[in-house]
């Protein structure tokens, strides 16, 4: 997925930002609402760009199908930007009938979507299955990147920077942008990232940042123009001391994530990054990567953040969307995009707090490729950075 | 009057359908384009210049590398044995599109791909070499498909040109004379041939030239990141979240049409002042050196070799789902991904639909147009195709996207078909356009003398001797609207998915048996169009 | 049969290009038409068999078998015509071609037509092959009966012997004139080339003032 580029982060006090939701009269809304759905056709945006996912849609089409008669079409997208600038342009055009009724979503999409009141809801709060989110344990369910969520998007699954390789050729993972830079120097040519303005290159760069900066307070607060220079001064550095032992010597960079993927399975790279902690098992499971695989984080913590899904304004079928949504919240659903044979989407659930019975759906052994000391998860920088980084970055590397 | 109004129903189908959208979307990419913060912005952009440069520089070399290897193979192949094979062979190849043959040349060049495995295998390498193959910083991956793609794309052209037997036998008694004046064949094509040749394939040239310049789709699977070709800056700008870049984009696709229209100009100038060192060269007197046959032969040899590992290896890639290096073959072979797509055949039938629909459209159109308007309004009507083709497709598509925006069509499958249609129509009618108006009119007259009336000479003796040229001409559309990529992403707005566009979405996000199953039925589509015309052109019914 | 060519001239725009002319053609009789290129011929035999388009505009009466034949649209005159070139239909085989004119009729009859056609023309086995695999003599006898079997009651031959070397024309010419006589058949003959005159028949020539005259 490619999430968005100005992230928002506030992280401070998120859970306290929860706003009271009506428990009382829920159940007779809801029957209703599922009576309205019926019948009624969803089109799911989402990006497609992985079997597993596409896979996954599929069977929750199926479900909702047998279940409440929505019928659940999934609009492959590769960019989330494009729905939002498809949905700008419906609703400027007066189009009542709008094309995308569920679309998945978060950060900077979500936020420009938010601020042109091009979101229906506030619905997220009163779907059901709400209550088994864990949104004490992950703030990030209710802020994202800084954006407070508001109810109108609910959340869908986690993720934070993982990185991963072959346990065989690597004996001592680097855990640290530091031993990173050791690393690249011992395997010359076998380690890159991808070019920002790439998700996951910002994120590499962001988190680089994170580990250089001399004052970590100041990452939560608007960048300031004036004192941009000073503060990523060192990040530039570090960088700088990175980029002649990557590959192609950091001249040039991979357009993906997924090209350093393949890049990683075919040997051409000795390891290669994730925003999602399970894709390495998941790739191992599916045949994808040998059993060998390994995958960590650094041990300071790495950028983590929530992917959610909403409903555009102009949905023709918001009460069949609201109703997707609450299926994709439920335990099983969740459960099964857990599983790392599935997808191995991390659930927003509190697994802990499940009854038995619920808590059946989630998987517990522990497979090869999984991460084994997960490390907390780094809140996005202030939104302002991403646009002065990625600027930096490029005028000192990109041409 | 009634004279106008004849003419005037050629116009209004046409109009409508081809004119009408096509001057819509040049308008309306003029009007965004009246956007001071967008200019600001685009010319801020740290990548700009350079990207520019190789945009400009990789679809220039494309341009000279191709023109210089097709009248190679032309030279020393035309007249000889292998001629006829070779000038089908090219038409074959040109069905491929870029971007197929950009995927499947990838996996060949890439340092973990076949060749590397063939060579690594036999000097015994444990890694792969750290070799700059795809996405090197000059672009020169992306030359390399452009010319792969290219060269058969002139062949073709030059080889219909000398088909014709006003042209041949021109040719044949040009060769006699100069033969006997002392020069030998390589320096009659230098001197008499290619002059000849060329000034009528300045259109052609120019869309190759263009679209080298500005292509997305092969850029992305292959072209260099860092900076990437302006085409593919300005593609992400037109697919952001955010309306400034959205306007940015706009900005920097007439940027880069204007400049590649300066450039041209340029170009025009730079002619004159080399005029008279060409004249010099013309008259400098004979030489006798043969026409290269035997490096032309080889030429075509590795040709065919290129194209034939990149359709085995695609074929491999389909059902290779674990594929470390070094093996040479998978170590695991599902056809999980054939599976997946044949349960989901929707990108399929959606490519074909479309492609079925414009091609038919635009026969219609052409046919239309031919049988209703004089002959000497044809040169008006081709500006504008030609303005269809050789502009970027980025610069109309965003146009088109921009005014279809106002009357609700994108998103609309009426919305893609019209977006498919202006280049398919231009094509379509290019090629028709020459079988067609040098139709003898003396059939028509015979055929009444035979008491056939003129809705019989047209179905019975026009259309079958047409049908050939049609045949061809479907062809070419269906392989011209299989291959759009720009215009249907942004008009489609992801309520249609094709072909390429899941092929591209694959090439940036994953499974790569997938993204080869997709490249082979982009492939393979056209070919089937290819071979049908091909076959109704050899034995007409 | 009689063609009657009654008070027929011929202009471009406003020019007038061939004055006023009557000439009545008995049946087998060939008359032949002469005259520099650019008087007229051509576009004359287009008036006749109705297929004259603009900006070339004919005057007259064309009378075929007591018939009018000015409000007769140009296939149901049949008026049959030969050219410089065979123009045979390339997309069809030899024997397409010699029905194209034909009436409907059992599968049975139109094959028997082809076989004696073919036969009389001495082209036996032919009638599978395409035009363009035949050689320039077999090509015209095609054309010919192609025309004779559409059962014409007028012909006109605009210079149908100008492309073939002096030999075969020679025997092609003989062979159409015996051919056009034994059906009676009333026949122009546009032709720039004396020689190609049957002996014996009228001869008209235009003159640069666009006059006709009995040469």
């Amino acid at each position: 997925m490619k999430f968005s580029r100005r992230d928002l982060v506030k992280a401070a006090g998120a859970a306290a930002l929860l706003p009271l939701f009506p428990n009382a009269g829920f159940a007779a809304d809801w029957a209703a609402l599922e009576a309205q759905a019926k019948g009624q056709v969803v089109y799911f945006n989402a990006w497609a760009g992985s079997e597993p996912i596409n896979a996954y849609i599929a069977w929750a089409a199926e479900q909702v199908k047998a279940r409440y008669g929505v019928t659940l079409e999934h609009v492959k997208i590769a960019d989330a930007a494009e729905v939002v600038r498809r949905v700008r342009d419906e609703v400027k055009a007066g189009k009542a009938g709008g094309s995308a009724d569920l679309v998945w979503i978060n950060g900077e999409n979500f936020r420009a979507m938010k601020a042109e009141k091009l979101l229906f809801g506030p619905f997220a709060h009163e779907l059901p299955n709400f209550k088994y989110v864990d949104t004490e344990g992950k703030p990030t369910t209710l802020i994202d990147f800084a954006e407070a969520t508001d109810g109108l998007e609910s959340p869908w699954g986690m993720a934070q920077l993982t990185f991963f390789g072959d346990g065989a050729k690597i004996s001592a993972p680097p855990k640290s942008m530091d031993e990173l830079v050791a690393f690249a120097k011992a395997n010359p040519g076998r380690v890159t990232y991808p070019a920002p303005p790439d998700f996951h290159g910002t994120t590499f760069v962001k988190q680089a940042l994170y580990e250089s900066i001399a004052d970590q307070g100041l990452l939560p607060l608007p960048a300031k123009d004036d004192e941009f220079p000073r503060a990523v001064a060192p990040l530039f550095d570090l960088l700088d001391s990175l980029h002649p032992h990557l590959w192609r010597k950091g001249q040039q960079f991979p357009q993906s994530q997924a090209q350093i993927k393949q890049m990683l399975a075919d040997g051409e790279l000795l390891m290669a990054l994730t925003f999602n902690p399970n894709e390495p098992a998941n790739l191992v499971a599916s045949g994808q990567l040998p059993g060998t695989t390994v995958a960590w984080q650094h041990r300071a913590g790495t950028i983590g953040n929530t992917h959610f899904v909403a409903i555009p304004i102009n949905s023709k079928a918001a009460a069949g969307a609201q109703v997707v949504a609450n299926f994709l919240l439920s335990p099983e659903a969740q459960g099964r995009k857990a599983d790392l044979k599935i997808w191995g989407d991390p659930t927003v659930l509190a697994t802990a707090k499940l009854s038995a019975d619920e808590a059946r759906f989630f998987a517990t052994s522990v497979v090869s490729g999984s991460v084994t000391e997960p490390a907390p998860a780094l809140p996005e920088p202030h939104g302002s950075w991403v646009a002065l980084l990625e600027t930096a970055w490029l005028e000192s590397y990109g041409t | 009057m009634k004279k106008f109004l004849n003419s005037f129903a050629g116009f209004l189908p046409l109009g409508v359908l081809w004119l009408g959208p096509l001057l819509a979307g040049l308008l309306a990419v003029l009007y965004g384009a009246f956007d001071g913060e967008a200019w600001l912005t685009l010319f801020e952009h740290p990548q700009l210049w350079p990207a520019l440069a190789l945009s400009i520089g990789t679809g220039t070399l494309s341009l000279i590398i191709s023109a210089l290897l097709a009248f190679w193979i032309v030279a020393g192949l035309y007249g000889g044995k292998l001629w006829a094979d070779t000038s089908s062979l090219m038409g074959g190849f040109l069905s491929l599109p870029h971007l197929a043959f950009a995927i499947g040349l990838g996996f060949l060049i890439t340092p973990s791909g076949f060749l590397a495995r063939i060579i690594g295998s036999i000097a015994g390498w444990a890694v792969p070499p750290q070799w700059v193959t795809t996405q090197d910083p000059y672009g020169l991956s992306l030359v390399a498909v452009l010319v792969l793609k290219e060269v058969p794309f002139l062949i073709w052209l030059i080889s219909a040109l000398l088909a014709r037997p006003d042209i041949s036998q021109t040719l044949k008694g040009h060769f006699r004379v100069s033969q006997s004046l002392g020069h030998g064949g390589a320096s009659v094509w230098l001197r008499v041939f290619i002059p000849q040749i060329l000034p009528r394939l300045k259109w052609p040239l120019l869309i190759v030239w263009f679209y080298g310049a500005s292509v997305v789709d092969v850029a992305l699977a292959i072209g260099p990141t860092q900076p990437p070709p302006l085409s593919v800056i300005i593609w992400s700008d037109l697919n952001n979240a955010d309306p400034a870049f959205n306007a940015r984009g706009t900005a920097g696709a007439l940027f880069l049409t204007a400049a590649l229209i300066a450039l041209a100009l340029v170009w025009l100038v730079l002619k004159r002042i080399f005029l008279p060192a060409i004249w010099k060269f013309f008259t400098r007197g004979p030489s006798r050196r043969r026409t290269p046959t035997i490096t032309s032969g080889m030429l075509l040899l590795i040709f065919c070799a290129i194209y034939a590992m990149v359709f085995v290896v695609l074929c491999i890639m389909s059902i290779g789902t674990l594929w470390p290096y070094p093996n040479l073959f998978p170590s695991e072979v599902r056809w999980s991904a054939w599976q997946q797509f044949v349960m989901s055949p929707a990108p399929l039938l959606n490519s074909l639909s479309l492609a079925l629909a414009s091609t038919l459209a635009a026969l219609g159109l052409a046919v239309f147009w031919l049988e209703t308007v004089p002959e000497k309004l044809d040169a008006a009507l081709l500006v504008f195709a030609i303005m269809a083709i050789a502009l970027p497709s980025l610069l109309v598509a965003d146009g088109q996207y921009l005014a279809f925006l106002r009357v609700g069509l994108n998103g609309t499958w009426i919305g893609v078909f019209l977006a498919h249609l202006t280049p398919v129509f231009a094509y379509v009618f290019i090629v028709l356009k020459g079988p067609y108006r040098a139709f003898d009119p003396r059939y028509r007259s015979v055929s009444l003398g035979l008491n056939a009336d003129p809705m019989r000479f047209w179905s019975a003796v026009k259309l079958g001797m047409m049908k050939p040229a049609l045949a061809a001409a479907a062809a070419v559309g269906i392989g011209v609207s299989i291959a759009q990529y720009v215009p249907t992403q942004l008009i489609a707005s992801g309520r249609l998915t094709t072909l390429p566009i899941e092929a591209v979405t694959l090439a940036s996000g994953g499974s790569r048996p997938l993204m080869a199953v997709f490249a082979l039925m982009l492939a393979v589509v056209p070919a089937i169009a290819f071979l049908v015309a091909a076959r109704v052109g050899r034995k007409p019914l | 049969m009689t063609l009657l060519l009654e008070n027929i001239s011929l202009t471009i725009g406003d020019v007038l290009l061939v004055k006023s002319f009557t000439i009545t053609i008995e049946a087998g009789e060939i008359v032949t038409l002469m005259g520099p290129s650019g008087s007229g011929k051509s576009s004359l035999l287009a008036y006749i068999a109705g297929d004259l388009s603009p900006p070339m505009y004919g005057n007259g009466h064309v009378t075929l078998d007591g018939v009018d034949l000015i409000y007769v649209p140009a296939e149901r005159r049949q008026v049959g015509r030969l050219f410089q070139d065979d123009l045979l239909f390339p997309h069809l085989t030899v024997g397409e071609n010699l029905l194209f004119g034909v009436g409907r009729g059992s599968l049975k009859k139109r094959q028997h037509l082809v076989t004696e056609a073919l036969a009389s023309a001495q082209l036996d086995g032919i009638e599978n092959r395409m035009p363009d695999t035949l050689s320039n003599g077999q090509k015209s006898r095609v054309a010919l009966f192609r025309a004779l079997m559409a059962k014409p009651h007028a012909m006109l031959l605009d210079e149908p012997f100008s492309k073939l070397d002096a030999e075969l024309r020679h025997t092609i010419r003989n062979y159409v004139f015996a051919h056009l006589r034994e059906r009676n058949i009333p026949t122009l003959l546009v032709t720039h080339d004396r020689e190609d005159a049957p002996a014996g028949g009228r001869i008209f020539r235009i003159n640069s003032k666009g006059e006709l005259h009995l040469a």
